[in-house]
């Protein structure tokens, strides 16, 4: 044993082995927190941050939901979301709660939650002219025939959609019915209020 | 540190955060899971297995056999494939179009946009989404294995090591009962160059009466009994092959979701 | 000091140390004969399951002798009936040394060591006749692990009394590993048998966590806080320097048990992804106590003048490397490229055997060789075999840790492309598996000559003890003198 090792152990006079006060080196702190920070970030990345339902592959719950495959009537619904969204979301709000001086709410609106759809069906697809009453308040605005360059399918997902959202609970309505609807209106002007009522639901 | 004091809580500190993330943590997020449904359907998941084939599990646990197989399936990754399903009214167009287009292998954004494309054609198009990985690849799983594959087992067997195939699926890939009985009566008869041990003590071999039994293993020509005998397995051989058959996870999930093919080629 | 009192001091000490030995010898005995027995049977078992691969139709007729249970009655025979006992006697030992005070009740290890290997019995029959619990590692059924926990807090209570009673205040590092060590094995084993092995278990997938929790803190974590708490004493002493150094062996203790406890998780399991996320980052973490030991290991036997020759100080400075060596592919193993490849192959087990016969049974058997001639009071009645066993040991673990790990990795690399059939992975892991074995029999040749000295040790002091006691009833009585 050398000196310096002696002056940097603790005495003992019983044999028994002793240790140095040698100091750490600072690499393995260095190196200890650099792989924290790599645990950490590759711990943020993979792993679902605790959710039950993620597992591998998957790292987000945001991920494992875009990969669910849709089914025939979740696909629709999913159609109709997007076609509501960028075709009269703008107007209607995207929560349907429409916006004043430009269109009149569906969120509860009876027009919407008709039992049947062929008075529905019209607006989108002849547009809708004058005074108009929904929910009790008066609206008196043009609405340009949205829905009329809509393919048949595309328009039934967003009616449905408009009848199953915001606490809307009507039934849903299939691209054959719009197709009944078209063949019967198509390409006739824009219909009033007064017009409406006269169809039967 | 200075005392056994300090020492004992410094243990005491390391275990316990060690504890509450594996011990109480799966304790907590599975181990008062329930049956959960399968994806886009009314069915529920898992079915709890027959009365014989949950005896098996126990046959099987005291064999060892997770010594040697596994029950988990592994995913490596999900890719999306887009499917035409409709050419609609412009069938040249589309049908055009979509020689054109790369239809598998895609992420959800690609295959999202190839779907758009040819649903502007004019045609209709279904994305599926299809698991990715070496043992899906090997035919041993359709999607990788989740809690809930193994909600009604005790114990859980899944295995640590391969030195025999993975069998989390082998109800679907090999249902037949005898043949089953046969691979653990004499492996070499049914699996070329099989690693595998007979298993010889679950069965009996008897000297054939009037007639074989009912129960009989049917062997291929080059392994048959000797002359005037025949295998018939003991309840223990019956209730694991009957486990065996039992072993499949083969339905989507919200977890391990996966577009089912209905029909195969 | 002057000369005088150097040697009065020393002199005294020696008595002290032969007195704190002597009160060792029984209950040392206890654990180590029984865990020379068990280390015998579990390498036995051991190849008489690897023969299964070689034969597969060797016990094709005998239920009690298939793959399953004999792998899992050789693994818990090996780690419960060897390893712990062994650790915990060399424990005591350390810390009447330590101490420098005599073991204190000493008749609570003598006691606790008989149940201990009656519930290793108990256990390891249970397994052969088909009683397996079925979780790795934990294959005791309630009667044998009751009997363990039992025994265990016994030689709890008097390795802390024997603490509680040192001269020196001031800890050595073996007393932080060693103290870590008794509470942890209570905990994981009973949190493991109350959630696991019980009429209402857990259900589903958790058990496969909590048992996949319990295997790595017994197998990583508390064969490390004994094994190395155990070589921190033993490599100072017969190097003849002082360990290096005590604050790096705080930071390794604290490092190892803070992330080497995270480490079990395996990555392809059937759980939520943040369990396995966990287990990956803490593995990675693992390196830094795993470098930490090597740079103790090195910086306090290089440069010492003791010959090695096969000796004591051979075995534990072949065990820490061996540990350092497990550590790594334990590292390697978390990695998800490298686990991709190496998961359910022969890789695993390799790890496994390599940390409990490479790094810890050689560690104790080194500690043994050193620490029973003291406490018996006389030497070794083979000495020759201290050496040979080493060699023995050493081969045989190359030989067996390294082929199946070996293997593991080419059987992986077959695994892993789905074009290639299954067979040729079993194919090709066969011959690393024929190498390994021959490595396990040169293990066991090992076990043997360590088992032939404790026997005959064993034998000259129940003779010795035989004799003094005829001695004494033989002795001609004193004849009082009769007052008249």
């Amino acid at each position: 044993m050398n000196d310096e090792a002696k002056s940097n152990c603790p005495a003992r006079t019983d044999g028994e082995p002793t240790a140095t006060r040698a100091a750490v080196p600072m690499v393995i702190f260095v190196v200890m927190l650099l792989l924290l920070f790599l645990g950490a970030v590759y711990f943020d990345h993979h792993s679902g941050w605790f959710d039950a339902k993620v597992y591998s592959p998957y790292v987000s719950a945001e991920q494992l939901e875009l990969y669910q495959p849709k089914s025939g009537a979740a696909a629709a619904a999913a159609q109709g979301r997007k076609v509501y969204e960028t075709v009269c979301g703008i107007c209607h709000g995207v929560d349907g709660m429409g916006k004043p001086n430009q269109a009149p709410p569906l969120a509860g609106s009876e027009w919407v939650n008709g039992a049947g759809f062929h008075r529905l069906a019209q607006i989108p697809l002849l547009g809708l002219n004058g005074s108009f009453q929904v929910e009790g308040r008066d609206w008196n605005l043009n609405m340009a025939p949205m829905g009329a360059a809509l393919s048949d399918a595309d328009l039934a997902a967003v009616i449905t959609y408009i009848r199953t959202s915001w606490g809307n609970k009507a039934g849903a309505v299939s691209a054959d019915d719009v197709k009944a609807v078209r063949a019967v209106v198509g390409g006739h002007p824009a219909i009033s209020a007064a017009q409406l009522n006269s169809i039967p639901e | 540190m200075k005392n056994g004091f300090s020492v004992f809580m410094a243990a005491f500190i390391a275990l316990g955060l060690s504890w509450c993330g594996f011990v109480l943590g799966p304790v907590e997020q599975l181990g008062t899971a329930k049956q959960t449904s399968v994806l886009n359907s009314s069915d529920t998941y898992p079915v709890q297995r027959s009365g014989d084939a949950t005896l098996g599990l126990q046959v099987y646990r005291a064999s060892g056999c997770a010594a040697c197989h596994t029950e988990q399936v592994r995913q490596d990754g999900v890719v999306c494939e887009v499917v035409l399903i409709n050419t609609g009214k412009n069938a040249a167009v589309v049908s055009n179009l979509v020689s054109t287009l790369k239809l598998d292998g895609l992420t959800k954004d690609e295959a999202d946009a190839v779907s758009d494309k040819i649903t502007t054609a004019g045609g209709k198009a279904e994305i599926r989404i299809v698991p990715v990985g070496t043992d899906i690849a090997r035919g041993w799983g359709v999607r990788r294995s989740v809690a809930a594959d193994f909600l009604y087992d005790y114990p859980v067997q899944a295995g640590s090591l391969r030195a025999g195939p993975d069998l989390a699926n082998v109800g679907a890939r090999l249902p037949d009962l005898n043949w089953q009985l046969v691979h653990l009566y004499a492996p070499a008869a049914v699996v070329k160059n099989s690693a595998m041990p007979p298993f010889r003590f679950l069965f009996e071999l008897r000297k054939l009466g009037d007639a074989p039994l009912p129960d009989a293993l049917q062997f291929p020509k080059e392994f048959l009994p000797p002359a005037g005998f025949e295998v018939v397995p003991t309840p223990e051989a019956k209730q694991l092959a009957a486990y065996l058959l039992s072993l499949r996870a083969d339905a989507p999930l919200y977890e391990a979701p996966f577009t089912p093919v209905t029909t195969k080629p | 000091m002057n000369p005088t009192e150097t040697s009065n001091n020393l002199g005294g000490a020696s008595v002290l140390a032969s007195r704190i030995d002597a009160s060792c010898r029984v209950p040392l005995l206890a654990l180590f004969g029984g865990a020379a027995v068990w280390l015998v049977v579990g390498l036995v078992l051991s190849l008489a399951a690897i023969m299964t691969f070689h034969k597969p139709d060797m016990f094709a007729d005998c239920p009690f002798l298939t793959y399953g249970r004999a792998q899992a009655a050789a693994n818990d025979a090996l780690l419960y009936g060897f390893c712990i006992p062994a650790g915990l006697g060399v424990m005591l030992w350390i810390f009447a040394r330590l101490s420098q005070t005599e073991l204190c009740l000493p008749l609570v290890p003598i006691v606790a060591a008989n149940i201990w290997h009656l519930g290793v019995l108990v256990g390891t029959v249970a397994i052969l006749i088909g009683d397996s619990t079925g979780f790795a590692w934990l294959e005791f059924p309630r009667g044998g692990s009751v009997l363990l926990f039992t025994a265990f807090l016994l030689i709890a209570i008097s390795a802390v009394a024997t603490f509680g009673q040192r001269r020196e205040r001031e800890l050595y590092p073996s007393h932080w590993f060693l103290l870590a060590a008794l509470l942890w094995f209570p905990w994981i084993y009973s949190t493991a048998n109350l959630l696991l092995i019980t009429h209402h278990p857990v259900r589903g997938v958790a058990q496969m966590a909590i048992d996949c929790w319990f295997a790595n803190n017994l197998i990583f974590v508390w064969l490390s806080l004994a094994g190395l708490g155990t070589a921190f004493y033993f490599l100072p002493k017969l190097a003849g320097r002082p360990l290096h150094s005590n604050y790096l062996a705080l930071f390794a203790f604290w490092t190892l048990i803070l992330f080497g406890t995270w480490c079990g998780i395996p990555q392809g399991a059937p759980l939520p992804a943040w369990m396995p996320a966990a287990s990956a980052a803490a593995a990675v973490l693992t390196l830094v106590p795993v470098l930490a030991v090597a740079v103790i290991a090195v910086k306090t036997v290089c440069g010492s003048e003791a010959a090695c020759n096969g000796g004591p100080l051979c075995h534990v400075k072949f065990g820490t490397a061996a540990f350092i060596l497990s550590g790594l592919m334990l590292i390697a193993s978390a990695c998800p490229q490298f686990s991709r490849v190496t998961e359910f192959t022969w890789f695993g087990p390799a790890q496994t055997q390599l940390q409990m016969l490479g790094f810890f049974t050689v560690v104790m058997c080194g500690a043994i060789y050193e620490l029973l001639p003291r406490v018996m009071g006389f030497g070794l009645p083979f000495p020759r075999f201290v050496r040979l066993q080493h060699w023995l040991f050493m081969l045989g673990i190359v030989l067996w840790a390294g082929s199946l790990g070996v293997g593991g990795v080419e059987q992986g690399m077959k695994l892993g492309n789905s074009q290639t059939a299954f067979a040729d992975s079993t194919g090709v892991a066969l011959i690393f598996l024929r190498a390994g074995t021959t490595g396990l029999f040169l293990i066991l040749l090992g076990s043997l000559l360590f088992a032939a000295n404790i026997f005959v040790m064993t034998i000259k002091w129940k003779i010795a003890l035989l004799k003094s006691l005829l001695a004494v009833v033989k002795a001609p009585l004193k004849m009082e003198e009769v007052e008249s």
